[in-house]
């Protein structure tokens, strides 16, 4: 199981402090924020894409790529990333870009974006966002697996004897996750690609997590990926941790009250018991953490917002140096032991290369010999 | 012996309300209408007043803590609705609104409803066909012909006229009640297949 940091970017000003940080501090300390999650042991670092204040990242494989150059093993994904209203064209060439010069350490989750007026920035309308992710998609998968496409849609220009550059790294394509909170159609696109399905689990109760993976492993097994258990499943998840768990709310209890989303709304309690929120003691981290597999079964990626609602970089960098310390070894233990053995792993640039290796021995092999 | 669920939704704030006395008359003269028909009625109370904080959180978060999540789901299930509102600022008040901007926007789908408003004066009347009927209109609920508005003198002097209206409604929202309210399809029982949406 891979474990791992998500974050949106948010510039927010610390509510105990009345300080907001600069742009130039805050995306400098979302890479601070990835360098440490190698350091302290974690898979992943996923990063959002906003093209609004209050948001920094504009430009994902700008920072992906520089984060690339100062870590070696951490895997760099997106949460998420534009399909509706970047062009699928620069998507395939951005990201496979990234995936050379990172060495094949790259994924991305596909999102729709929920802010109507950004839609119309970039020449799209949000009325049609679930269209676009499914006609967007179709052309990026086209692009990163056939060298010369011909193409046309409705939203875009069409595409004649057109080759994305550069190819994927080994002709792989890099795994995709799909993103959403409650569209039925996004957990049915998952499915029928047989991509992975990510649930931010964050916002909202867990029995509303539990439907759209439910509805995301049957649709998994109804394409013939392969069981509904085998489906690959993604969730997120909150955490403040102190040794204390006492300490823990304390001093995350403004950070929660002036919070985007759900700031000046339910009582940290309520959202606590609501939501997988968990501010507490490692020991709590864990338990609540290891009751996700009960809801959605054995999944095969676990992402922690870490940094946001205005905590500064130093708190941030102390919360992943306790869940690189306490947390996941323990996590990792646990979860392996309850996963049987075919429920598969997320799939790597490693094994879907070793697995496009084998499909071609087999391909020789079927070859009659004339 | 058949039975029907009606939820009452009041949005009274005081102690004793108005606004729920109508109710509670609403609710009794559908119960004694059906009883009559040998049908029994299951009428459930929901004081909205109650659930004003869970109400702003949901508007907040975007989903309802667990209590309210159970009071919207009854109003769902319901075979139909009462809904009684006091009069603030020429309309329904705010935390009436609340209810149905949080509430599902197809859970009223072809459900009858009687709709009732309370007020200091009858001057303010049609805030039923003003303010109540366009609101459940684009709800697509059914609101039966006559609703039910009384002002300070329907509790006095203007209780027996007041009593033959609240008769009136009850009656015609039971007449409505042979029709099968529709039940909406569930998204994450049958998703649209992929084929589809691929083909626009």
């Amino acid at each position: 199981m891979q474990f791992g940091v998500f974050t949106v970017g948010d510039v927010t000003e610390d509510p105990t402090t009345g300080r907001t940080v600069s742009e130039a501090e805050r995306i400098k300390a979302m890479v601070a924020i990835a360098v440490k999650a190698e350091e302290v042991g974690l898979d992943v670092f996923a990063q959002g894409e906003h093209h609004n204040p209050p948001f920094v990242p504009s430009s994902p494989t700008t920072q992906l790529g520089f984060i690339a150059a100062k870590t070696s093993k951490i895997i760099l994904s997106t949460s998420t990333t534009l399909i509706t209203t970047n062009d699928p064209v620069k998507i395939a060439e951005d990201y496979a870009m990234l995936q050379h010069l990172a060495d094949g350490r790259v994924d991305l989750m596909m999102g729709r974006g929920n802010t109507g007026p950004v839609y119309p920035w970039f020449g799209q309308d949000i009325r049609n966002g679930i269209a676009l992710a499914v006609e967007n998609y179709a052309l990026l998968r086209r692009l990163w697996r056939e060298d010369v496409v011909d193409w046309e849609g409705k939203f875009r220009t069409p595409l004649q004897g057109f080759t994305a550059t550069p190819r994927p790294l080994d002709g792989v394509p890099p795994f995709v996750w799909h993103g959403s909170i409650r569209s039925p159609e996004i957990a049915e696109q998952a499915a029928y690609y047989g991509d992975g399905f990510f649930h931010n689990n964050i916002f909202w109760p867990m029995s509303h997590t539990q439907r759209m993976i439910q509805l995301y492993r049957s649709r998994f097994e109804h394409y013939g990926h392969g069981a509904a258990d085998q489906a690959i499943v993604g969730l997120g998840g909150q955490v403040f941790m102190r040794k204390n768990s006492q300490d823990a709310v304390r001093e995350f209890r403004p950070y929660f009250d002036s919070a985007p989303v759900y700031g000046h709304g339910p009582s940290l309690e309520d959202f606590s018991r609501e939501t997988p929120l968990t501010v507490g003691s490692p020991q709590q981290v864990i338990e609540r953490t290891l009751t996700f597999r009960e809801h959605v079964g054995d999944y095969q990626r676990q992402l922690f917002l870490m940094d946001h609602a205005g905590l500064p970089l130093k708190t941030v960098l102390e919360q992943l140096d306790i869940l690189g310390s306490e947390v996941v070894p323990v996590l990792h233990k646990e979860f392996a032991a309850k996963k049987p053995a075919h429920v598969p792993d997320a799939p790597t640039h490693a094994s879907l290369k070793a697995a496009a290796e084998r499909a071609r021995d087999l391909e020789t092999i079927k070859e009659p010999t004339a | 012996m058949t039975e029907r669920s009606i939820a009452v939704v009041t949005a009274g704030l005081t102690t004793p309300s108005s606004s729920r006395l109508l109710a509670d008359q609403l609710a009794a003269a559908v119960r004694d209408e059906l009883s009559g028909r040998g049908i029994e009625a299951r009428a459930e109370i929901i004081e909205v007043r109650d659930h004003a904080h869970d109400l702003t959180n949901n508007l907040l978060t975007g989903f309802p803590p667990a209590q309210l999540r159970k009071v919207l789901e009854t109003v769902e299930q319901a075979d139909a609705l009462i809904a009684v509102t006091p009069t603030f600022s020429a309309s329904y008040s705010g935390l009436f609104k609340m209810f149905f901007d949080v509430l599902d926007d197809k859970a009223l789908a072809g459900k009858p409803v009687l709709l009732g408003a309370t007020g200091g004066t009858e001057r303010h009347s049609l805030v039923l066909d003003f303010a109540l009927r366009p609101l459940f209109a684009y709800l697509k609920a059914l609101p039966v012909a006559t609703g039910v508005y009384a002002a300070s003198t329907d509790w006095g002097t203007g209780a027996a006229k007041l009593r033959t209206r609240i008769a009136q409604a009850a009656t015609e929202l039971v007449a409505t009640l042979h029709h099968e309210t529709p039940r909406q399809a569930d998204p994450y029982e049958n998703p649209t297949p992929f084929e589809d949406l691929l083909n626009g």
